[in-house]
């Protein structure tokens, strides 16, 4: 009886401490879950009017290296007020996030947006590149 | 001992079997109920969406009696009803193929100042009465009551108050021509639409020039654009003399309203006061092109007397739209 006392106890308290052991998940203070990769670049752009259709002419290009996305957008486009979709590598985050419609009306002085990475330990600037389309 | 135990543990299941289904199975205490033998009444609006003046709200108000017949129904309004405003004097019923039809029950209706009445002409103790209340201008921004009352022949009345509803601000224009070259000139505070000379003569009220253009290096085609817009969003317009107003335009796509566009498929959208009062066109540019049907563009007038919501009834290639305006007077 003892013995089957002793054996019980012996396994509760493994298995209490192999739970109290188990590491927690990191996340950021948005709550988004810190991951090992790596990677930080963009993936997609995409460029909505007021109507939210797109008004870009032609896709993005976007140049992981030099760290631009160069758009083209139709004749007519509402500069100040577009809404810019970002599509990142996995686990990356936008800095600073989108939070409705953006004034690109300032060409000379393109918009800027940070990539971080899933390990939230790198970062790279990425600048939209806006250029409208002749009439 | 053991097998003792074991009785116990299956008398005690069995026990609580029981016991789980006799309360589950117990009878609700329900009893038929018994109608009154007064007269009853009720009423529903029919009508969805904003109250705008010039427009009906219907409502259909039902009433009974178990015993004696009906013998008047009449409807006050807390504000006289615009020409048009009537009651049915036909109680409808629904047909097995889902049409509403009509039985005669009363005479004519007959309207004074607030109040309108039908007088049965038949021996009945039951009817749905649908009462019209064409919505006047004098109750533009107001609230409006409108108090259903219903007599049997034994002298009792019931009555129901409906409302208050609020009376929308805006108003509407339905279904203007547009055509480039011709009826090209928008005045919102006007609501309509002019040719060159008209626009001429009327160059303070010119908000908007409708125009459209099929370019073959850009989707210029349907355009609304302020005639102080830059000129590049005006190829080839001559603007009549003195037609050089600014505006805020703002452009929306499937913004499809009911009262604008009622036989859209998607237009379950009601534009309301409220959205004219919290839209910000602040930073709105003064011109929209590449317009298309269901297209729709949110103005502010220069002067800042009125919004308005336009919308694109239909388009053709050929430079010609019908258009609809819902516009809201912010002065």
């Amino acid at each position: 009886m003892k013995r089957n006392i002793t054996i019980a106890l012996t396994i509760l308290l493994a298995a209490t401490g192999w739970v109290a052991c188990k590491k927690t998940t990191p996340v950021d203070s948005n709550g988004l879950l810190i991951t090992t990769r790596r990677e930080c670049s963009v993936s997609s752009f995409e460029l909505l009017g007021t109507d939210y259709v797109s008004v870009r002419v032609g896709a993005a290009v976007i140049d992981t290296i030099a760290q631009t996305v160069k758009v083209t957008v139709a004749f007519g486009t509402d500069l100040k007020n577009l809404y810019p979709q970002f599509s990142l590598t996995q686990d990356c985050l936008l800095d600073p996030g989108i939070t409705g419609m953006t004034d690109f009306s300032n060409l000379a002085n393109p918009r800027k947006w940070t990539v971080v990475s899933g390990d939230r330990q790198i970062r790279k600037a990425y600048s939209v590149v806006i250029t409208v389309q002749p009439r | 001992m053991r097998h003792q135990t074991q009785y116990i543990g299956f008398t005690s299941l069995v026990a609580a079997a029981i016991l789980l289904f006799a309360t589950s199975c117990k009878k609700d205490g329900y009893a038929l109920p018994t109608p009154s033998a007064k007269l009853q009444n009720q009423a529903i609006k029919r009508t969805l969406g904003p109250n705008i003046v010039g427009q009906p709200i219907e409502f259909a108000y039902a009433m009974a009696i178990l015993k004696g017949k009906l013998t008047s129904c009449t409807a006050a309004a807390s504000i006289a009803g615009a020409a048009g405003t009537y009651m049915e004097n036909r109680s409808f019923y629904t047909a097995q193929n889902g049409a509403d039809v009509g039985v005669t029950v009363g005479s004519p209706a007959v309207t004074k100042g607030t109040t309108t009445t039908v007088t049965y002409s038949v021996d009945t103790n039951a009817a749905t009465l649908r009462y019209y209340y064409v919505i006047p201008e004098a109750a533009r921004g107001k609230t409006v009551t409108i108090t259903f009352t219903a007599t049997s022949s034994d002298g009792e009345s019931i009555s129901t108050v409906m409302g208050p509803y609020t009376i929308a601000k805006m108003d509407m224009e339905l279904n203007m021509k547009v055509s480039d070259g011709n009826m090209m000139y928008i005045s919102i505070g006007d609501s309509t639409v002019y040719n060159a000379t008209d626009a001429a003569a009327h160059a303070g009220s010119v908000d908007l020039v409708y125009l459209y253009r099929n370019l073959t290096t850009s989707a210029f085609n349907h355009a609304l654009v302020a005639p102080a817009a830059d000129p590049q969003y005006l190829p080839g317009v001559s603007l009549p003399a003195g037609v050089n107003r600014t505006a805020k335009l703002l452009k929306t796509f499937n913004l499809q309203d009911h009262n604008l566009a009622p036989t859209e498929q998607y237009g379950g959208i009601f534009i309301d006061d409220v959205d004219f009062q919290q839209i910000d066109l602040s930073n709105s540019p003064n011109f929209t092109i590449n317009l298309k049907q269901g297209a729709g563009v949110w103005v502010e007038t220069a002067d800042g007397k009125y919004r308005a919501y336009i919308y694109f009834n239909a388009v053709t290639t050929t430079g010609t739209a019908t258009i609809s305006m819902k516009r809201y007077p912010l002065k």
